[in-house]
């Protein structure tokens, strides 16, 4: 395995560091970044969808290709008032590439516009088909199967990030942050700490301001007790004690990235707020770090984030290609808000060193029920960066209506020789943990991802971690 | 091994008030300890509330009903009512995010107060009937052909089964969901928010029940290969009621009640600490004849006289394998200001908060929960969950406002109200403030020396003069605000 930043920074001492402190100029701060760790100077953002992305209004066949999906696309969510079905004509300016196994058209949603935007500059890889054996339909359950990186009840409860952080972290640095009020289910683990924190302008320990001349005593006897609480034979004590110590830690360290993100990137902090959609405000969050470590704040090395938006439980008022519908306003949120991150991290020279993954807990049922769609099965999962190969990737899911399971789902596979074969999520985590992040395969299987057992063509039993949307 | 007859001691009743209450101040707990209670009597004395709905007036908004509920939580004489309408709340979490009616949200609630130490199985029927239940999980929007999944599933899911037994094993399947969903057909609210069955309607037969046998759990739940006919006694109203029925007489693959298993696991996570082995819910729920009773009271005791509750009492430094649970965000916020003695004022635009703070309901959103509106129909998650640095800056925040709260009159803190103010040695300072705090059991040595050098300067100061207003505001209000925000206070 590469040497982690922690044997890094013990074998050359803490100076090395220190040296960055000094502000650089924009342009590519990052090149003068030395630490040798797996992930080096890039940054690996997660975006998670809750409630369950519609994966077939998201990625949808334009004409039938050498099989039948439109004409199964078509009879499976219908037009006219309540209706989902998005027309070839409504697809037009999101078109994209072509499906690998049926040759059939494939476009984006047309609410997708920034994605497809980034899509032409050839920045998305599209995986299509991503899903696990035995999937559950229940939001909890699966969500918790796409965090844990394993099928239900399969995982150990820790996350599949949390699982690559801990092999290479150690417990008083911050590698990781949630840019949410709670540390998300991929990145827990109790080896590292996580800060999770929804607005970094408020991060800051509330100490008594009466008695400001008191704060050094209550930091020492504060920084005491946890530090105590660390030492705890009790795994909830001890998990309170290293959440404490980082807290405090972390509010001395993270909470000047505001005010030098507002001063120093007035014209894209400007952007967000004109742009005023939910999450890009949360990925703003996320550039004010970036920012941060351009300028060599002190403490400051999070390169794993996470930003989490909701509301894509579309059972009812889904919408089609009308601008009103409820799907249609999440996705040009998420178009959007994308774009106008990756312009601002491009502007700040480090759209090569980012890697995006957009994912949801599942798909939606192929076939519309009244004027929405109940819980799924396989979608597609978004990569996206200026290190990313980008075009199509995986098949997609077989929609039509003989293929679908007895609850109306499209069926998961590992048959090599099936067509419509899935993408198997920790694929795409493999692909990303070993072409981005720079784990070994071996220590990937041996650390972060475990093979299913049992029958081949419906279990994940062997790998693939070279998808080829990152090289 | 103790039992119902077992005498309370000071430290296990202190942790009785805390998990079935909001902790007890010093002078409640020597007046309890003072009668020589067992565990059963206090337990009785507890659980002999006459349950009342929340007092609310039709004008009120949403958070104009939270703050009633906060209101009443920091007032009540009965809190075992609250804790339990709480652990319900979680339970059969519906959020106004998606309800969007106050009024629903509030007849919700009064149901769950009703219904909080009564009969189980009468409370899952009340439930499938609730105007704001019908609501969030989609009942009202259930129709003939293509029926909604959402309540099955939960009903399954979340309310009663469970998505595995305690072996892992499937508790029903796919199949099950749509067709109890096939059941929940037909249902609406009338214009006075009154569930009914449309059965006089125009468009009834056209398009909302589904007609003919509903077949369950024809491969779990030990009815044999046949399953059972959800329409068996009839089709419509007494179908949903039947289902409930149906849901109690399920049986795991070791042939015991699913639910009452559940149930009785769910409470004492509750009530005590997560995880408990399958042979401990086997025994409480043995001991409580939930599973025939479905007594909701009966299950509560048994747990709360338990050897395996008090266990969780334990001092530092901690044996191997003892047990803790993180404080909820209500549980911290509503036993912290009763413990202090601080009345929160309701004001024009923030609502319900104490001087100079944001409202209480402002807070508790920063800590991770917002009554009425949990995160999911999953309700919260519990124990680390509440842990981030963001929960926990905003517990540091609340802790902070209410010691510095240097204002006269009930909405500010004044520990001298609390304890002796002549006391100069920082070993008897520390153990009267954390005395009232209730953590005078619950800190290391270590801990100890820690506070004891933050209240000595370092071991500058070998008295403090509490009577000098300059130090009792730096160093007692500075302690208390330690002590809210230490890990012990964190747990219980």
């Amino acid at each position: 395995m590469a040497i982690s930043r922690r044997s890094f920074l013990k074998g050359s001492g803490l100076a090395a560091a220190s040296s960055l402190v000094a502000p650089a100029p924009l342009g590519n701060p990052f090149v003068r970044q030395a630490f040798a760790d797996t992930i080096g100077d890039r940054y690996f953002l997660m975006i998670y969808l809750g409630g369950g992305n519609d994966g077939c209004n998201t990625v949808i066949p334009v004409d039938n290709g050498g099989a039948t999906m439109r004409a199964a696309y078509d009879a499976a969510r219908s037009t006219g008032a309540g209706g989902i079905n998005i027309s070839p004509a409504a697809l037009t300016n999101t078109s994209i590439g072509t499906d690998p196994a049926t040759g059939c058209q494939l476009a984006l949603h047309p609410a997708l516009l920034g994605m497809k935007q980034l899509y032409d500059l050839g920045k998305v890889a599209v995986v299509q088909g991503c899903g696990y054996s035995r999937a559950s339909l229940s939001h909890e359950e699966s969500r918790i199967s796409w965090e844990t990186g394993a099928p239900p009840n399969m995982g150990s409860g820790t996350g599949w990030v949390g699982r690559y952080l801990a092999a290479n972290y150690g417990g008083s640095e911050i590698p990781g942050v949630c840019l949410r009020s709670e540390v998300a289910g991929e990145m827990r683990q109790n080896a590292t700490s996580v800060l999770a924190a929804r607005r970094l302008r408020s991060l800051r320990f509330p100490y008594d301001q009466d008695f400001d001349d008191d704060a050094t005593l209550k930091r020492a006897a504060f920084l005491g007790l946890y530090g105590g609480a660390t030492a705890a034979s009790l795994p909830i004590a001890e998990y309170l004690g290293t959440s404490g110590t980082a807290t405090l830690l972390a509010t001395e360290s993270y909470s000047g990235l505001h005010d030098l993100y507002v001063q120093g990137r007035a014209t894209y902090n400007q952007a967000y707020d004109d742009l005023d959609l939910g999450l890009g405000r949360n990925l703003r969050e996320a550039a004010k770090v970036i920012y941060g470590i351009a300028m060599g704040v002190p403490n400051v090395h999070a390169r794993v984030m996470e930003v989490s938006t909701g509301g894509y439980d579309t059972h009812s008022d889904q919408g089609g290609a009308q601008t009103d519908g409820r799907h249609f306003e999440l996705l040009s949120e998420l178009g959007n808000s994308l774009k106008l991150f990756y312009d601002d991290c491009a502007d700040m020279g480090v759209a090569d060193k980012l890697c995006v993954m957009v994912w949801s807990e599942f798909g939606r049922r192929v076939i519309q029920n009244d004027g929405g769609t109940d819980h799924g099965t396989q979608y597609p999962v978004f990569v996206v960066g200026g290190g990313v190969q980008g075009g199509v990737y995986g098949r997609h899911p077989n929609i039509n209506p003989s293929a679908l399971s007895d609850d109306g789902n499209t069926v998961y596979s590992q048959d090599p020789s099936d067509p419509f074969r899935s993408t198997d999520m920790r694929d795409v985590y493999g692909t990303i943990l070993k072409h981005w992040l720079g784990m070994p395969q071996s220590s990937i299987l041996g650390n972060v991802l475990a093979l299913d057992s049992g029958d081949p063509t419906v279990r994940w039993t062997t790998e693939n971690f070279d998808m080829g949307f990152l090289v | 091994m103790g039992n119902a007859n077992s005498v309370l001691t000071e430290s296990e009743t202190r942790h009785l008030m805390r998990r079935a209450g909001f902790g007890a101040t010093p002078k409640e707990l020597a007046k309890l300890v003072k009668r020589g209670l067992t565990r059963g009597q206090l337990v009785d004395g507890l659980l002999k509330y006459k349950p009342k709905p929340l007092k609310v007036s039709k004008k009120d908004e949403m958070d104009e009903v939270y703050d009633r509920w906060l209101e009443s939580m920091l007032t009540t004489k009965t809190p075992l009512l609250e804790k339990l309408t709480l652990f319900w709340h979680d339970h059969f979490a519906t959020a106004n995010a998606s309800v969007q009616n106050s009024e629903q949200m509030a007849h919700q609630n009064s149901l769950l107060r009703l219904m909080s130490k009564g009969n189980f199985r009468e409370l899952l029927k009340r439930i499938n009937k609730d105007p704001a239940m019908m609501d969030f999980l989609d009942t009202v929007r259930n129709r003939r052909k293509t029926p909604n999944e959402n309540y099955a599933r939960e009903l399954m899911e979340l309310f009663t089964l469970g998505v595995e037994d305690e072996t892992g094993a499937a508790n029903y399947a796919q199949e099950d969901i749509v067709q109890i969903a096939r059941s929940f057909t037909g249902w609406r609210l009338d214009d006075k928010d009154v569930a009914v069955f449309r059965g006089n309607s125009h468009d009834f037969n056209v398009d909302f029940p589904e007609r003919g046998p509903k077949v369950i759990f024809k491969t779990h739940g030990g009815f044999g290969p046949a399953g059972i006919d959800l329409a068996i006694y009839g089709e419509g109203a007494i179908e949903i009621d039947y289902v409930i029925d149906v849901m109690l007489a399920h049986h795991d693959t070791q042939g015991q009640s699913t639910v009452g298993r559940r149930i009785t696991r769910r409470m004492f996570e509750f009530f005590a600490s997560a995880d408990p082995s399958t042979a401990l819910v086997d025994q409480l729920l043995a001991a409580s004849g939930f599973a025939v009773s479905w007594d909701i009271a009966a299950v509560v005791k048994t747990i709360l006289v338990h050897d395996a509750f008090y266990a969780t009492a334990a001092p530092p430094p901690y044996e191997a394998g003892t047990k803790k649970s993180v404080k909820w965000p209500i549980d911290y916020v509503v036993s912290t200001l009763r413990l202090l003695g601080i009345k929160p004022k309701r004001r024009k635009y923030s609502g319900l908060a104490i001087a100079d703070s944001d409202s209480l309901r402002s807070h508790l959103d920063d800590m991770g929960q917002q009554l009425f509106d949990p995160p999911s129909v999953f309700g919260w998650d519990w124990e680390g969950a509440w842990i981030s640095s963001a929960t926990l800056l905003a517990r540091f925040r609340f802790a902070r406002d209410l010691a510095a709260a240097r204002v006269k009159g009930t909405q500010g803190f004044h520990p001298e109200k609390l304890m002796s103010l002549t006391l100069q040695a920082p070993d008897a300072i520390l153990n009267a403030a954390s005395n009232v705090l209730g953590l005078a059991d619950q800190l290391s040595a270590t801990d100890r020396t820690f506070l004891i050098d933050y209240l000595t300067d370092g071991g500058a100061l070998p008295a403090l003069d509490l009577n000098n207003v300059d130090v009792r505001n730096r160093k007692l209000h500075g302690l208390f605000a330690l002590l809210l925000q230490s890990p012990a206070y964190q747990l219980h």
